[in-house]
């Protein structure tokens, strides 16, 4: 299995401030996603696993308190960065799928807009973000040259050529985004073209009504909108050839059929010429591709020559030569200058950087500090952290850019609840006299006093140093790995990277595009006559058939990451049956990530490659699918087990007495043990560390302590697990 | 439980429509069953498959469409559509024919008076079918009625007999016979409130929604006492608590409102307030569906204690087969408005003979990662899979106690396969 950890959770602590007190919902928990698995978890509800998963997508409740830990995703803690940094990730790497699929969805808006709005949307986002990224990383790479090469005191050039180059790199950069943009026009109008014939035939073949004289006038249009734009100039002839001949075909159904007719149903003749046409057009649309990025300094340098005659391969072999020979060779070597001088400034400063976030580090552990002072202390930090950043990076460094909200916010909060509050300690104080009172007459008292703070200054402090330190960690790590910096590589990446964002500008979503995007979507997903359905709205569809919908929304942003909060509750047998297999397609073709969540174990072992037990906030046990089902080492986990009757079971059912406990106070020690048989009397005085089984399987019971007593798996367990083996042998395992 | 074959209920020919605009909604077409003393009965198939309706349809929460439902022998439901569609379909057949025969216009005498005498035919027919099914809908209308009336007579007999007993045992002390008179009266006047079909109680599914939020416990449970007309207070309240003991909770939670249980709690209010009524039979719709999975079995058990400590007969509608084989004896699989297939529950997973069953079956996930990833599911296309063009499908026994829904081919080749 390839281990390349997707998302990492570590020590992960988030209650929930209420009326009654503050819920503990996660207590504690640390796993890791791997690439391409599926990581199932696993409890009732109210165990905290559906709070883990909203952790991870950063739509917690508004009364969630994130006391500790971190979630981390490409290097960026997804609890500390700000909204705007989440907005780039939520349902764009890591999407969700809710459990009941018609609260997900709006039900006053069609299908279609549902799956296309964020296509939209996002494309929208993409073309601003992009040109905004290109200036500046322009303005910036135009600065450090200069400064780069001032003081190297290397004088055969000069700032003014500087200038010029980048002036030059802009405006040939600005020719090949035109270029690609009326060229992308034609192409889009080609392929809205495609999407009308394909809809026009599709209902034709259906036998539908439609209205023919508008969407042959639809067609038209698009087809004027084709001929005028470069680069498809050699398929304007052969796509003239077939207008006329649909002309020709209408004016002959017209004759045959009466006007009527020819009105609500296309002809034979207007089918055959809708063929030539949309394989025409085709055949444009997927030509090869012209490389603008060459083509524009062409263009650039030689407005009068015309290179949209010549097939895309030998006008971009043509290009590409003039470019080399006439800048990029000489711009690359000034980009070389430039990306290794700022190199070698961001080392100094991350060095410089180190120092001060050890300053902070210790002015933190130490405690006691006032507001002010640690308020400059961040403040310092912050500042050289953020001059260590190189601006030339290609990646950008997330955790340092984020550094100084998430330090800030961190320690707002330590000191919004250190602060006295002299209403609280009234309400506190009464609390305990009443309750101590009671105890006093010898009655017996079953509430508790809900605690004064919310959040534990030490636990907060703990906090801001773990961020802190994770920074410093990383800068080390970059200053320990600077003698391996590839100039070379570095520079090609950057003007890529500045090419991606050029072009990032041009591609332009229409909706037409959006709507075929979405239909092939889909039917990827397993709707049938998807093209049909895509104007329906929610309610006109069945519940599995609805699932498939969200699950189609969530792929339309093509994620890395999936969260599937109990997909298949909502359903029953065989639609389940339907739409676990649709996730397992999905993530073996997509090479998904997924975090599966459920109460059911039969789903669980139908999808799971790992499983975590979680119980009143807290991973019980660990470990693969096959370890978890075959050899469970958690009361709880064995309880689950032998609570749920298979087909075999005659047997009472051992039911597990009793109900989860109240989390506004959390038992001491294992959270389990009242409700367990097997609990002895450390489990109600300490909590249970994780202990090892095997290297993938880790369970938290005090039963596998060394010294504590041999318990056996209850008979039910090692009786069904038995018939499963059995029945595994049968299959040739 | 296996010997003994005394029905308690008695489904037969139950149809159940909606009006949808124009047409019907067929949500239970044509569905017989029975179910035995003692036993317990699960009905499953997939959402929309018209499962909760046979269930709302017994206990006469809708009126059925036609059909019956028997109740001890009793009739207590009947639909008249069938009667009333056998009449207007014969008057229409009736008037067909009259003018087929009418429209001979260059008949001579002799076949004239024979076409009078075969109209007059014709007619006396249709008079004798309206008039059967006529009655038959007079029946059908007077039997539920006539139903509450007999089992009113009938408890009032038996009241009279127990307390003539007491009365004759009181003589001469006044003041019990004065005691045992006004407890006389009251239960009369009770038992003549009181209908048969409250002897069949139900658990909904969700317990949140089926229970009266601005209620106590107390009045949620004692609702069906109080309606019953039963007002002495103390009688109820030791009623209440101890229904409450019995589904595992404690009497401390008669005051309390639904919002304060858990789920779980919720589910054993909703049991307390059926069995509080004393039934013969419960028909349990989904009670465990909305229910944690610890919580699940805890309220399966209870469902188990509570058949065997008061003899219930329970009919059990859930979609989660693992459930449902482990909680019953037989089970009848639905499949879009029709009964598919009924056996006995080991016999219907052993040998699943409809190919819904199979696919049904197929479909159920265990926990077993070794098994789970070899498990194919079995697709079911009722179009590819059946060809009732010919000869029409019903529903037929191929062994013993074991029904399926096919037709004459199909039936041949279900034989041979049980062999």
């Amino acid at each position: 299995m390839n281990k390349e950890i997707k998302i990492s959770v570590n020590d992960l602590k988030i209650s929930f401030r209420t009326d009654g007190g503050k819920v503990q919902a996660v207590r504690n928990i640390s796993f890791d996603l791997y690439k391409g698995e599926t990581l199932a978890i696993v409890g009732e509800s109210g165990s905290g696993k559906s709070v883990t998963s909203k952790a991870i997508m950063g739509i917690s409740a508004g009364n969630a308190i994130f006391e500790g830990g971190e979630i981390l995703y490409d290097g960026q803690d997804l609890m500390r960065i700000p909204e705007e940094e989440m907005h780039k990730l939520r349902g764009d790497k890591i999407a969700m799928i809710f459990q009941d699929p018609l609260s997900a969805l709006n039900p006053i808006m069609r299908i279609g807009r549902q799956i296309t709005e964020a296509m939209l949307l996002k494309n929208k986002a993409n073309r601003k973000e992009g040109r905004v990224t290109f200036n500046k990383t322009l303005a910036e790479m135009s600065d450090i040259m200069k400064k780069a090469v001032a003081e190297s005191g290397n004088t055969s050039i000069s700032a003014a050529e500087i200038d010029k180059y980048i002036k030059t790199f802009d405006n040939f950069n600005i020719q090949a985004i035109k270029l690609e943009n009326s060229y992308n026009e034609s192409r889009t109008a080609a392929e809205e073209m495609i999407a009308a014939i394909e809809d026009l035939l599709f209902l034709t073949e259906k036998n539908q009504k439609v209205d023919v004289a508008s969407a042959i006038s639809v067609i038209r249009r698009k087809l004027k909108d084709i001929n005028d734009k470069y680069f498809t100039s050699k398929y304007a002839d052969s796509l003239k050839g077939h207008a006329a001949a649909l002309d020709s075909a209408i004016r002959a159904s017209k004759k045959n059929t009466g006007k009527g007719a020819a009105k609500n149903k296309a002809s034979a003749e207007v089918v055959e010429a809708l063929e030539a046409l949309k394989q025409t057009a085709k055949d444009m649309v997927e030509q090869p591709q012209y490389n603008f990025f060459r083509i524009g300094y062409y263009v650039y340098k030689n407005p009068e020559t015309d290179l949209s005659k010549m097939p895309a391969e030998e006008a971009n072999e043509l290009a590409i030569k003039f470019l080399n020979e006439n800048f990029m060779d000489s711009f690359l070597a000034l980009v070389k200058i430039a990306v290794q001088y700022s190199f070698n400034k961001t080392i100094e400063n991350k060095k410089a950087a180190i120092a001060e976030l050890e300053n902070a580090i210790s002015f933190f552990k130490a405690g006691s500090f006032s507001a002010k002072d640690a308020d400059a202390t961040w403040k310092r930090a912050n500042q050289s952290v953020l001059a260590a950043i190189d601006p030339l990076a290609v990646v950008k460094d997330n955790v340092a850019y984020t550094f100084g909200g998430a330090i800030e916010r961190e320690v707002d909060k330590y000191f919004f609840y250190i602060k006295n509050n002299p209403k609280e300690e009234a309400r506190f104080a009464r609390q305990t006299a009443q309750r101590e009172a009671l105890l006093a007459k010898g009655k017996t008292v079953d509430w508790k006093i809900v605690p004064k703070s919310v959040i534990e200054p030490e636990v907060q402090i703990e906090t801001i140093v773990s961020v802190l330190t994770r920074v410093m960690n990383k800068f080390k790590a970059d200053v320990e790995n600077a003698l391996n910096f590839d100039v070379d590589k570095h520079c090609i990446d950057i003007i890529d990277y500045l090419k991606a964002k050029a072009s990032q500008v041009v591609y332009t979503l229409t909706k037409r595009i959006a709507k075929e995007k979405a239909i092939k979507l889909m039917e990827e997903v397993g709707i049938p006559e998807a093209r049909m359905r895509y104007r329906q709205y929610p309610f006109e569809f069945s519940g599995g058939m609805r699932q498939r919908i969200v699950i189609a929304i969530a792929l339309s942003a093509n994620p890395d990451v999936l969260i599937c909060d109990e997909p298949t509750t909502a359903l029953d047998v065989t639609i389940q049956a339907q739409i676990l297999e649709l996730i397992n397609r999905l993530k073996r073709e997509h090479n998904l990530s997924i975090i599966f969540i459920t109460h059911d174990l039969g789903v669980v072992a139908n999808m799971a490659d790992r499983i975590a037990v979680m119980y009143a906030g807290k991973i019980v046990e660990y470990g693969t699918a096959e370890e978890v089902f075959y050899n469970p080492q958690h009361p709880y986990t064995w309880a689950l087990l032998s609570s749920m009757p298979d087909l075999d079971t005659n047997e009472k059912l051992d039911a597990i007495p009793g109900t989860p406990p109240n989390m506004i106070y959390p038992p001491v020690g294992d959270a389990f043990a009242e409700r367990n048989k097997y609990a002895m009397e450390i489990d109600f005085e300490m909590q249970p560390p994780m202990y090892e089984v095997s290297p993938t399987h880790f369970a938290a019971t005090w039963l596998l302590h060394p010294n504590a007593p041999k318990v056996e798996i209850p008979k039910i367990i090692t009786e069904r697990i038995q018939r499963m083996k059995e029945r595994g042998g049968n299959h040739g395992e | 439980m296996e010997n003994n074959h005394e029905v308690l209920l008695k489904v037969d020919h139950l149809c159940q429509y909606f009006r949808l605009g124009r047409k019907d909604l067929k949500a239970v077409d044509d569905v017989s069953f029975e179910i035995r003393k003692g036993e317990t009965f699960g009905l499953v198939g997939e959402s929309g498959c018209g499962k909760t309706t046979t269930g709302r349809s017994i206990i006469k929460l809708y009126n059925i469409t036609s059909g019956n439902v028997y109740f001890k022998g009793q009739r207590i439901g009947a639909g008249t559509r069938a009667y009333k569609d056998a009449i207007t379909n014969a008057r229409a057949d009736a008037a067909k024919k009259i003018k087929l025969l009418r429209a001979e216009k260059d008949a001579d005498d002799a076949r004239k008076a024979e076409i009078k005498e075969e109209i007059k035919k014709i007619n006396e027919e249709l008079a004798e079918t309206v008039a059967k099914n006529q009655a038959l809908l007079r029946d059908a209308k007077s039997d539920s009625k006539l139903v509450d009336k007999q089992y009113v007579e009938s408890l009032v007999k038996s009241l009279d007999e127990e307390y003539a007993k007491k009365f004759s045992a009181a003589e001469g002390d006044d003041e019990l016979l004065k005691k045992l008179k006004k407890e006389y009266t009251n239960r009369i006047r009770v038992a003549k409130k009181s209908k048969l079909i409250t002897q069949i109680q139900m658990i909904f599914q969700d317990p949140i929604a089926s229970l009266d939020p601005r209620m106590t416990v107390r009045d949620i449970i004692a609702e069906g006492l109080v309606i019953n007309g039963i007002t002495d207070k103390e009688y109820i309240n030791e009623k209440v608590y101890e229904i409450l003991e019995m589904v595992g909770l404690v009497r401390e939670h008669a005051d309390r409102y639904p919002h304060e249980f858990s789920g779980g709690q919720r589910q054993r209010i909703g049991i307390a307030r059926a069995v509080i009524m004393q039934p013969e039979m419960i028909i349990a719709d989904e009670p465990i569906s909305a229910l944690d999975v610890s919580i699940q079995a805890q309220v399966i058990n209870l469902l188990n204690d509570l058949r065997e400590r008061l003899g219930l007969t329970i009919m059990f509608i859930a979609h989660d087969l693992s459930v449902v084989k482990y909680f019953s004896d037989r089970i009848g699989v639905m499949y879009f408005g029709k009964m598919v297939e009924l056996a006995d529950s080991d016999e219907l997973f052993k040998n699943p003979l409809h190919p819904y069953t199979k696919s049904l079956l197929s479909a159920i996930p265990l926990p077993d990662p070794v098994y789970e990833k070899q498990r194919t599911r079995i697709h079911y296309n009722p179009i590819a899979e059946h060809d009732y063009s010919v000869d029409t499908p019903s529903f037929r026994e191929i062994t013993p106690g074991h029904f399926v829904y096919c037709n004459d081919a199909e039936e041949k080749k279900y034989k041979e396969a049980v062999k």
